[in-house]
């Protein structure tokens, strides 16, 4: 196999998204969902740095909102309140002129045309914005007349406003076009004749002057102020609701003769600002509505392109955030893999040094055992030339015969040894393949026969009759084996016992149980025994890899260790293989 | 002066026992720690001659307990490994310690240097 294209290689920046799944490594490496961190990393991030900032934006957003709001109406107020207060005088001004001129002068003097027109000169002189004069008894007919329309003697008995203005002292008409087809008000003063009879005095009033003075209150082109009657229809023209004697359509404002301002009930683009007030004079109520409407977008548009800029300058700067915590999560992140990586080649590397290690040990044993049929090789030889070297001794053929086949003997013994050994290493190499774990148990055992009479250590070996032959790599399970029995070995004292039991879960697994009598792991360390350099062993030869590469090698069988340990008492470690290997061809 | 072998391995321990009496030094032989402890019961040793290895009782044990009746007896340990145990050590003692397979000539010399050091 070739490894080297694996340590040598450029580290590239999205390696742990595109890298080759290695199932060598995967086994080793902590973290196997990198584009998952990743992603989780770059979400965390974002929420964290982003999430103020879009939450004060918002917050900004809303109080600059909030203030232009009440900008708008403490203006669009002042506005209906001054505009209101020039309408209520306009009109209070001139009932109150005709209420002069009644009480001023006798009703004879009144209905004499000549005299009417002089007062109606006076008047306009004075006032201005009155068209024309008449006086109109209790019947309706008109009595005189001074003005520039042709009106005289015409009887205004049927008309609504004389009905209700017969009725009162003081009274103000909505605009109306009437005879004369030109809108008009009409401001009517009734008082007596000297025989006790009514009549009024009836001036009609020119709406030209009345929209000017109201013009006049226009700020800006945002602003449309116009008066409409009790049941909503225009009285002056409006540049946002159309012409005069339409209905506008708006609801009609419930009553009250000081100045209120309705905020937008569906704020946005096209929300407004209304003002209003009823006008009322002192002496009589009238049927106009002031209004005062605003346009919120326009008026604000200050304000909006303000937070659109803003709006755009928040957008680039999390644009940019975005970037840097992508930029630096992916570094982070590939560094992570990369550190992972190296320790995952790492451990891959001390497997097989480990696989060597374990050989090792085994040939320590194994040395000692050639060792004891050489030392008789060597006597029994060594014997033989004393009797040659020593030549009063006996010797007979018979004798030399038998210390031959001894020596052969021993030399058969180291032989046997040695074939063992060999077999055993060799299928190191083998990779998938149909394993007898009885077999394989019954052969890592025979290399500890000697350590077992020496410390008398009991073993017993229960493998149940139904476990079949499971297919997986036989080289690793060898090393799994290896290690946790070599463990167990070391922990057993002397007359301990070594229980190693083989069941098969049906349908796909094979557990392997190994128990020993020894020392057993405190229960703080039970945690950490599959960590890498984890070891207890330090005046001894532990490396602290054994377990972790142990782990490792089942992880790559797909199978799963367990361990139950009581100190003083003993271990239990119970792998469970499949049977058949899910990807037998990777692993 | 008199010599014990001890080791599991009769044919070598027999064969070992041979060989030195044709140099002249009487040996007896025991295939286990209790055969030790059973002889010395009966014949004062000067040397031990023990591997370290046995089944039952080793060769460290086995030294303890002919320490318990014989206090001046002195030994040499045979071991199967090339190297000396981590656990001899711990012993402090001046036992020398011979690798298998043994030279005859280095044992014999070893044994008369043990008994009489002055030589």
């Amino acid at each position: 196999m070739n490894r080297q294209p694996l340590i040598i290689r450029k580290q590239g920046w999205l390696e742990f998204l595109f890298h080759r799944p290695n199932v060598h490594l995967a086994s080793f490496q902590t973290i196997s969902n990198y584009p998952r961190i990743w992603i989780i990393s770059i979400m965390i991030l974002a929420v964290t740095s982003l999430a103020p900032l879009v939450f004060t934006t918002v917050i900004n957003h809303q109080l600059i909102q909030k203030s232009v709001d009440s900008e708008l109406v403490l203006q669009t107020d002042r506005v209906t309140s001054n505009a209101k207060r020039s309408m209520r005088f306009f009109l209070e001004e001139r009932l109150n002129a005709l209420q002069f001129v009644v009480n001023e002068l006798p009703y004879y003097s009144l209905i004499d045309n000549e005299h009417l027109d002089k007062i109606l000169s006076n008047l306009k002189l004075g006032f201005g914005g009155f068209t024309d004069l008449s006086i109109i008894d209790e019947d309706g007919s008109q009595i005189a007349y001074a003005g520039p329309f042709n009106l005289e003697g015409k009887n205004y008995k049927n008309q609504s406003w004389f009905i209700q203005s017969i009725e009162k002292d003081n009274f103000i008409s909505e605009v109306f076009t009437g005879y004369r087809d030109i809108p008009h008000i009409i401001i009517a003063v009734r008082s007596e004749t000297a025989y006790g009879r009514h009549f009024l005095l009836r001036a009609t009033l020119d709406t030209q002057r009345l929209m000017s003075m109201l013009n006049s209150y226009k700020t800006n082109v945002h602003t449309d102020i116009f008066l409409i009657n009790r049941t909503g229809v225009l009285q002056t023209p409006s540049t946002t609701y159309g012409k005069i004697f339409t209905p506008a359509p708006l609801k009609v404002p419930p009553y009250s003769d000081t100045t209120h301002v309705i905020r937008p009930e569906h704020p946005g683009k096209n929300g407004f600002i209304m003002g209003y007030s009823y006008i009322a004079t002192e002496a009589v109520t009238t049927p106009f509505i002031l209004m005062v409407h605003k346009k919120k977008s326009d008026v604000m548009g200050t304000w909006l392109n303000l937070g659109k800029t803003f709006n755009w300058i928040i957008g680039v700067c999390c644009l940019v955030m975005m970037v840097i915590i992508t930029l630096v999560s992916t570094f982070m992140v590939n560094q992570l893999y990369l550190a992972d990586q190296a320790k995952a080649e790492t451990m891959l590397k001390m497997e097989q040094s480990q696989q060597l290690a374990c050989i090792g040990q085994l040939s320590a044993g194994i040395a000692h055992e050639i060792n004891n049929p050489l030392a008789l090789i060597n006597e029994t030889a060594g014997y033989l030339k004393d009797l040659y070297q020593y030549p009063d001794e006996h010797r007979s053929d018979q004798e030399t015969s038998e210390l031959l086949d001894d020596i052969l003997e021993a030399v058969s013994r180291c032989g046997t040894i040695t074939s063992q050994l060999l077999g055993f290493v060799r299928q190191f190499d083998v990779q998938i393949s149909s394993v007898n774990v009885e077999k394989l148990i019954t052969g890592i055992l025979s290399f500890h026969k000697k350590e077992t009479e020496y410390k008398g250590i009991h073993v017993t070996t229960a493998i149940s009759p139904n476990v079949p032959a499971i297919k997986t790599d036989r080289g690793k399970l060898q090393q799994i084996l290896l290690n946790l029995i070599n463990n167990a070995f070391q922990a057993i004292e002397a007359n301990g016992c070594l229980d190693i039991k083989v069941s098969y879960l049906p349908p796909n697994k094979v557990s392997i149980e190994i128990s020993d009598t020894g020392c057993g792991i405190p229960e703080e360390n039970l945690k950490r025994i599959h960590e890498p350099f984890f070891s207890t062993k330090k005046d001894k030869m532990g490396t602290g890899l054994g377990l972790s590469i142990t782990y490792g090698l089942v992880k790559k069988l797909q199978g799963t260790v367990r361990v139950e340990s009581s100190e003083g008492i003993g271990t239990i470690f119970t792998v469970t293989l499949p049977v058949r290997n899910r990807k037998e061809g990777n692993a | 002066m008199k010599i014990i072998l001890v080791d599991d391995e009769t044919k070598f321990i027999n064969m070992l026992a041979r060989r030195l009496s044709l140099r002249g030094l009487d040996a007896d032989v025991a295939y286990s720690g209790d055969q030790a402890l059973e002889k010395a019961a009966q014949t004062r040793y000067d040397i031990a001659v023990l591997d370290m290895k046995m089944p039952g009782m080793s060769g460290f044990t086995l030294k303890r307990k002919l320490l318990e009746n014989l206090p001046d007896i002195k030994f040499i340990f045979v071991t199967g490994h090339g190297t000396i145990d981590q656990n001899g050590i711990a012993d402090q003692s001046n036992d020398i310690f011979l690798a298998k397979p043994l030279n005859i000539d280095t044992l014999i010399d070893t044994i008369r240097q043990r008994l009489d050091p002055d030589q």
